[in-house]
């Protein structure tokens, strides 16, 4: 594939050419691999995703049409019309099914790692979107020793969030139900006989956070895609110190947070 | 429970992958182009060779409709060679045999040449860079265009067992291929075993450990291990690297002190 091949496909617009189409199928392949190979869920990639139902969606309109014409030609007793036919149904089917094992596996990757560290994932969203309403509210509520207060006041409220990145919007509203669903069964179940200030959720009693995320210090499996990739240190902005260099084509164990970067600009590939 | 599977893709997934890499097929009957949702496959005319992913030849094949060319690598003599590397030559005692070049990346035969990584364009205008499966790795080539030495692609294991139980007739010598196949998944599962001992590396912050040219189902089977042994190891040495840590930090806030201290010591004499 050369410069105009690119040129071309980009041209094209959305979903239009077959060529997008097998790029597409690689990225969502490659985002499947790396969302089964980390720790944390990894950023929704919203265009590709509405480009993959939208090719799910057609592709399951051409299928049923062929299916029908194809019992037209039975019903008309003409099967030397077109011997191919039930080839290239069964042909499309199996690519179809194989894209929607990857969508499927992708999603349900995805829920179970959110239904893991919900409260992380709700917290994390609720402080990047802070606005000084809510901050205020939430500092009241954590004063005050009202007696009435239950687990559920701890989860916070994000129905007024416009970025739910790294979450879609299904996925935030999820993982709120979900959260809000427990906190109410922990209330209910053994929470509600506790003293009203043990009832939170998001304590931070002694400088410890109860809410536990995702480890981004695991070790993942990386095949350096760039000519030269360093991994950092640490993973935090600031002064970053740079560990091992991986060469083009190298695979390397190393941890997630120092590749997290490189992963982001597309120079790694996790395996 | 939404999903039961642990991390990492699993042996199963990892042959699911292997599918998609793309061989050669020569056609035994017509069959028209066809848009997939993995990309458009190209009519197929006897008996002019085409180009599929190994799930559509190997659907193909059982139904009798193709043969599949194997892929240079997959040739009793070529895996010999690889044999020989892999069990003799001294740059590998420790190593695995390099893998088959990157797009952009200089042969093994030209090591002086600075790899170049060229980068496709997705649509929302990021960079892409090509990786197995989604090279063609597996295509038969004729043997003008194959002047680099045979290498072991990503997914060998899976490629070539899938190839020998579906395709065995295409394939030249097909029980010397099985056993060549056999050794040299036992000569690089001992390296992988022996490499245990430099895991220490990849459990400090910064560190890593090669394994350059391993193969996706060698890397699925000691992913577990792996992952567990070098967590393990950063758990056992949390705190000292915690303890580096600030030690460093401190170094960099004496620095800093210390530059203000020179500049009062200056100061107090004058």
């Amino acid at each position: 594939m050369d410069i105009d091949d690119i040129l071309a496909s980009v041209d094209r617009g959305p979903g239009a050419s077959p060529e997008s189409a097998a790029l597409d199928h690689q990225q969502l392949t490659r985002f499947w691999i790396a969302e089964r190979a980390v720790s944390e869920v990894l950023p929704w990639p919203a265009p590709l995703m509405e480009r993959m139902m939208d090719r799910v969606r057609i592709q399951i309109e051409t299928i049923e049409d062929l299916a029908a014409s194809s019992a037209d030609t039975v019903s008309n007793s003409n099967t030397s019309h077109n011997p191919n036919l039930n080839l290239r149904l069964s042909i499309l089917q199996t690519d179809l099914a194989r894209t929607q094992y990857i969508l499927r596996s992708l999603l349900r990757a995805r829920l179970a790692k959110l239904t893991k560290h919900s409260m992380h994932y709700l917290v994390q969203l609720a402080s990047r979107n802070k606005n000084p309403l809510s901050s205020a509210s939430q500092s009241q509520s954590q004063s005050s020793t009202n007696p009435n207060t239950t687990p559920e006041d701890s989860v916070p409220d994000i129905s007024a969030l416009v970025d739910t990145a790294p979450l879609s919007g299904p996925e935030t509203s999820f993982v709120h139900a979900h959260q809000t669903l427990l906190a109410g069964h922990y209330g209910g179940s053994f929470l509600g006989a506790f003293p009203p200030q043990l009832r939170r959720l998001d304590d931070n009693a002694g400088g410890t956070s109860m809410v536990q995320g995702p480890e981004t210090r695991e070790v993942v499996f990386v095949r350096c895609l760039g000519a030269e990739v360093p991994v950092f240190v640490d993973g935090e902005d600031g002064e970053q110190d740079v560990g091992v260099v991986m060469r083009m084509g190298d695979v390397w164990v190393v941890r997630w947070e120092g590749v997290r970067r490189a992963w982001e600009r597309g120079e790694v590939e996790l395996l | 429970m939404a999903f039961p599977l642990p991390r990492g893709i699993i042996a199963s997934e990892i042959a699911f992958l292997a599918e998609m890499e793309t061989v050669t097929i020569v056609p035994r009957q017509r069959l028209e182009g066809l848009e997939l949702l993995g990309g458009p496959v190209e009519p197929l005319i006897p008996p002019r060779r085409a180009s599929l992913p190994l799930w559509l030849a190997l659907l193909l094949k059982r139904q009798r409709r193709a043969n599949i060319m194997p892929p240079p690598w997959l040739h009793p003599d070529s895996l010999s060679l690889i044999l020989e590397v892999e069990s003799q030559h001294q740059d590998y005692k420790n190593a695995f045999s390099p893998p088959p070049p990157l797009p952009g990346q200089p042969s093994i035969r030209d090591q002086g040449l600075a790899p170049t990584a060229r980068p496709q364009y997705t649509l929302d205008g990021n960079r892409y860079y090509a990786a197995p499966p989604f090279l063609p790795q597996n295509t038969a080539q004729t043997a003008v265009s194959s002047r680099d030495p045979p290498a072991l692609p990503y997914h060998w294991v899976e490629v070539g067992n899938m190839l020998l139980d579906a395709a065995s007739d295409d394939l030249v010598d097909p029980d010397q291929i099985r056993r060549l196949l056999k050794d040299l998944r036992e000569v690089r599962m001992a390296k992988m075993r022996s490499g245990v001992d430099v895991l220490d590396d990849a459990a400090i912050g910064g560190g890593g450990v090669a394994l350059t040219g391993v193969g996706a189902m060698e890397l699925g089977e000691e992913r577990g291990f792996l992952s567990g042994v070098v967590d393990g190891l950063r758990k056992i040495g949390a705190s000292k690297e915690q303890a580096r840590r600030e030690q460093l930090a401190e170094q960099r806030a004496n620095g800093g002190y210390d530059g203000t201290q020179d500049e009062e010591e200056d100061y107090m004499e004058f």
